[in-house]
């Protein structure tokens, strides 16, 4: 039963941090005991559903819901008509999330219920009846006259003048300032350089809308108590949840209150409210009792968000030895019909380069709505741009990783030095575990045989920045310490790793720390588990409050009988000089390509993370293992595809969508490089998105390395590897 | 039946915890964890609509329902009986995470109609546990950090302590294959396979029972 360690103990240790320690609530979790928001019954309560849009585009005549509303047991029915409540977080100008002067400039809002609807899925009526069978039968007898309006799909042809408008004001998606306008970098003097380049190679990738397909459907559980309201529901962010639906239902802050004690994964885009908790609430409302919403797993993938799908023009420039002289990108992401983030791509900032050029154009469409899903715009646009590199690299008669060690950034957009550097390392100790030299076929698809094997790696960096966040450390007569932080922990492991800090920062065990977590009653505001922050932001405010702990019990001595100490911390620290903090890391993959079948395995899978220090070994290395093998799926499965006649999805739903299975993830060796910069919660870095924006990339070049033939549109199906091969 | 179930009072959670060397103690859990008296039943019967008496016995205790005949065996478990550590993940048999066990075949529980169940013996993950003593395989799940979300976890228990019944030492392959119909979008395979390898592993006659 021994668990393996994965560090490379290069740093001094510590008492309890690093130290491999299972979940605090593993128990729970093992026996079933853990109460996620479906598991919640409350007296009286109803149960509702969703009525949703057949059509990718369509005005809603009339609703008549008077059959559903003659059924007995039938206890509130809302639709547009008597619900105009606007969901803040669902369609944001510019996706600036938590920014309210934001919100109030947006003038393309998305309500709980729109009309005209714009996709398949959008809400139309909501049926809160005394059971979900019941409620079932009813949202059957709502009868919609919808006026279908002409739709489109695909965010090049929305951009056609003559397409179908999906906003007075046109497909291209209004930013921050409520303006349509692309994102734009420039650096040098892109067109010059292509001009005078010794190489110049072209070329278009794409990537599909993958679902965030977390295994818990979609549920809340609303109740009134007078004027306030609970809100059960799965949330990453349990303070913006409730900020959320105090604006969006027009009630103070403390009016709401926000519960999230297990949550059957994240992966994005939940630091915030969600229209099923509108919907829910205001259900809730009209009817006068609890009411339990429950998505089923289709609306589930067509109703909540996924990863935007990127269309990706690339010209690389070199000079005649191989270095970096030009990037051009012209990129264009799917939003859906609401701009809901950034729709941004990562990537060009990995490599040196003089002259930049880059536009991506965040486009509306008539599909699913797009959203923030692990490491938001990064794992589309490393997909792209290391693919690319890679093919420049072949073309070039270059070893990728010469390649790679040779253009890459050593400092932030050739500008601004890191707190730390270790991309070198992370690279050269992945070659060497990874064996590359042996695996790399200098000539692709030489291997004999139908089976080809070939190697392939990609390299990362991902943001580690601080900022601010809430703790609350209180310690009891009895010697008992109680943490209290805004935090769900969404599957990444947040409680434990705030007891190990606690109990590092007090200098106490582990065994007397209890963690409060889950519930705006009780706990302060915390930043929300998004952006692989919660362990650096509300960690460093844990051993803030923690040191001021420790001064008053050495004013005041410790406390006696029912008294009890406590502190909080609001930090919001700031890294010195100007420097940028990112975490480092390395993917090597191997594949094995059956060319008569199509059929991709994995053999081989190394991965080396700089993750800062880690904090529990245990929880680190899972959150890698899970994030590459999440990453095999958005390589060769999953894709939400939408028939092109119909505007209809038509892989809605685990089994059509492909998710991996045991049978699909490979043995992944872990590493961890661990330094301390000084920052973040004792040098701790980003680890829960930094797995899978390598992965994609890693296992397309390893395919490319293994038949010699260059696949340029996720997920690589083994159709495209047939036909690639043809 | 949950007494079969149910787990070596020898290994307590305690002595498992230091017995793992690079593992140190957990905390307590939190008080607002305590268990909570089991809630009232969520659904009843419509008296207007089709609906049977069944006998079932679930976790080792006899049990006569009056059902719906349109409940699924998963509605009846958690919003009947209060059984919630059976998850529905898609509720049209794609994901495993509604897996539990009738008589000693594991089954997605969203699949199959209540009254089918008529005189079966069902093992849900509550009836593998007696207060914090686990069993086995629950003990491994645990140190190698097995549930993540933890939302497909007691699927993928069901399906393992099925699969140690029937090979008590079971290689990763045979894991994988005995596991494949149970989806974890944390992506966490490879724990759960190392965690079903250690228990069959660490036990004379399998994890999944004494």
């Amino acid at each position: 039963m021994s668990v393996q360690d994965p560090r490379s103990p290069s740093i001094a240790p510590l008492a309890t941090v690093g130290r491999a320690t299972p979940r605090i609530d593993a128990i729970e979790r093992v026996t079933g005991r853990a109460k996620y928001t479906n598991d919640v019954q409350l007296p009286g309560m109803l149960y509702a559903r969703v009525l949703r849009s057949p059509h990718p585009h369509a005005r809603i005549r009339s609703i008549d819901a008077s059959k559903a509303r003659a059924l007995q047991g039938v206890k509130a029915i809302i639709t547009r008509e008597n619900c105009q409540v606007v969901w803040g977080a669902g369609g944001i100008a510019g996706g600036q999330q938590y920014n309210d002067d934001v919100k109030k400039i947006t003038t393309q809002r998305r309500y709980a219920f729109n009309n005209p609807v714009r996709f398949v899925g959008d809400p139309v009526a909501a049926v809160a009846a005394e059971s979900r069978h019941l409620a079932e039968q009813a949202i059957r007898l709502i009868a919609v006259d919808y006026e279908v309006l002409p739709f489109v799909l695909d965010p090049e042809a929305a951009l056609a003048p003559d397409a179908p408008k999906i906003w007075p004001e046109g497909n291209l998606a209004v930013n921050n300032k409520n303006e349509p306008a692309p994102q734009i970098q420039k650096r040098g003097d892109a067109a010059a350089a292509f001009a005078g380049a010794a190489h110049v190679f072209e070329d278009r990738y794409s990537t599909a809308f993958v679902h965030n397909a977390q295994m818990e459907p979609r549920s809340c559980v609303a109740a009134w108590e007078g004027d306030k309201l609970t809100v059960y529901t799965p949330t990453g962010g349990i303070a913006n949840c409730q900020h959320d639906m105090a604006r969006d239902l027009g009630i103070p802050d403390e009016k709401v209150r926000v519960v999230s004690q297990y949550m059957g994964g994240n992966f994005g885009n939940k630091n915030q409210n969600q229209d099923a908790d509108l919907i829910a609430a205001v259900l809730a409302k009209e009817a006068g009792a609890p009411v339990k919403l429950e998505l089923s797993r289709k609306e589930d993938f067509i109703g909540v968000h996924g990863r935007w799908p990127t269309i990706q023009h690339y010209k690389i420039a070199v000079d005649a030895d191989g270095t970096l002289q030009a990037i051009q990108l012209r990129g264009f992401s799917g939003m859906g019909p609401y701009r809901k983030n950034s729709g941004a791509m990562a990537g060009i900032e990995l490599y040196k380069c003089p002259n930049i050029d880059v536009t991506v154009t965040p486009v509306y469409t008539n599909r699913t709505v797009s959203g923030n899903f692990r490491g938001p715009e990064f794992p589309q646009g490393f997909f792209g741009i290391q693919s690319m590199m890679d093919d420049v690299a072949w073309r070039m008669k270059l070893d990728p990783v010469e390649f790679g060690l040779k253009n890459m950034a050593r400092l932030f957009r050739d500008e601004t030095p890191f707190t730390n550097y270790t991309l070198d390392e992370c690279i050269t100790k992945g070659a060497e575990l990874f064996e590359w030299k042996k695996r790399w076929r200098p000539t692709p698809g030489s291997d004999a045989g139908p089976i080809k094997r070939g190697a392939g790696f990609t390299y990362m960096m991902f943001r580690s920045g601080l900022g601010q966040s809430n703790a609350v450390v209180q310690v009891d007569g009895s010697g008992k310490y109680t943490v209290f932080v805004g935090v769900t922990d969404v599957g990444a492991g947040a409680k434990t790793t705030m007891a190990l800090i606690a109990a590092e920062a007090l200098a106490v065990p582990l065994s007397r720390l209890t963690v409060v977590w889950g519930d705006t009653d009780r706990c302060p505001y915390s930043v929300g588990e998004s952006g692989s922050r919660t362990t650096i932001q509300t960690g460093s405010a844990v051993i803030e409050a923690a040191r001021g702990l420790k001064q008053q019990i050495a004013e005041k001595g410790m406390p006696s009988g029912s008294q009890t100490l406590v502190a909080s911390a609001s930090p919001n620290p700031k890294v010195a000089d100007g420097k940028v903090r990112q975490a480092f890391g390395a993917h090597f993959v191997e594949v094995e390509v059956d060319t008569e079948l199509g059929g991709v395995r994995l053999t081989k899978y190394v991965a080396v993370h700089d993750c800062g220090r880690i904090i529990n070994p245990l929880a680190a290395t899972s959150q890698i293992l899970g994030s590459a093998v999440m990453g095999v799926g958005m390589a060769l499965h999953e894709n939400l595809v939408y028939d092109a006649r119909s505007g209809q999805p038509l892989t809605a739903g685990f089994y059509y969508d492909r998710i991996p299975t045991h049978m699909d993830a490979p043995d992944v060796d872990v590493t961890f490089v661990e330094n301390d910069d000084g920052y973040g919660a004792f040098g701790a870095k980003s680890i829960g998105e930094a797995g899978i924006v390598l992965s994609p990339g890693a296992i397309n070049n390893a395919i490319f390395n293994a038949i010699g033939r260059r696949l340029k549109d996720l997920p690589i199906t083994r159709d495209k590897i047939l036909g690639a091969l043809a | 039946m949950s007494g079969d179930e149910s787990t070596n009072p020898d290994i307590s959670r305690r002595g498992f915890l230091v017995g793992s060397g690079t593992v140190v103690a957990a905390v307590a859990a939190s008080a607002i964890e305590a268990p909570e008296a089991a809630p009232p039943p969520a659904i009843a019967v419509d008296p207007g609509v089709p609906h049977s008496t069944i006998a079932l016995t679930v976790n080792g205790v006899a049990q006569r329902l009056d059902v719906e005949d349109r409940w699924t065996l998963v509605e009846v478990l958690r919003d009947r009986l209060g059984l919630t550590g059976t998850k529905i993940g898609c509720d049209r048999g794609e994901c495993g995470a509604c897996t539990v066990l009738v008589d000693d075949t594991p089954v997605y529980a969203c699949s199959q109609l209540a009254v089918w169940m008529d005189g079966r013996r069902i093992t849900t993950v509550e009836g593998l546990s007696s207060g914090n003593t686990l069993s086995p395989l629950q003990q491994a799940f645990v140190a190698h950090d097995g549930p993540q979300c933890g939302f497909c976890t007691s699927g993928q228990i069901m399906s393992a302590t099925a699969l140690l019944k029937r090979l008590p030492h079971p290689a990763a392959s045979d894991v994988k294959a005995a596991l494949s119909g149970n989806l974890c979008r944390c992506g966490n395979y490879n724990r759960y396979v190392e965690a079903v390898v250690a228990a069959g592993a660490a036990t004379g006659s399998g994890g999944g029972e004494q």
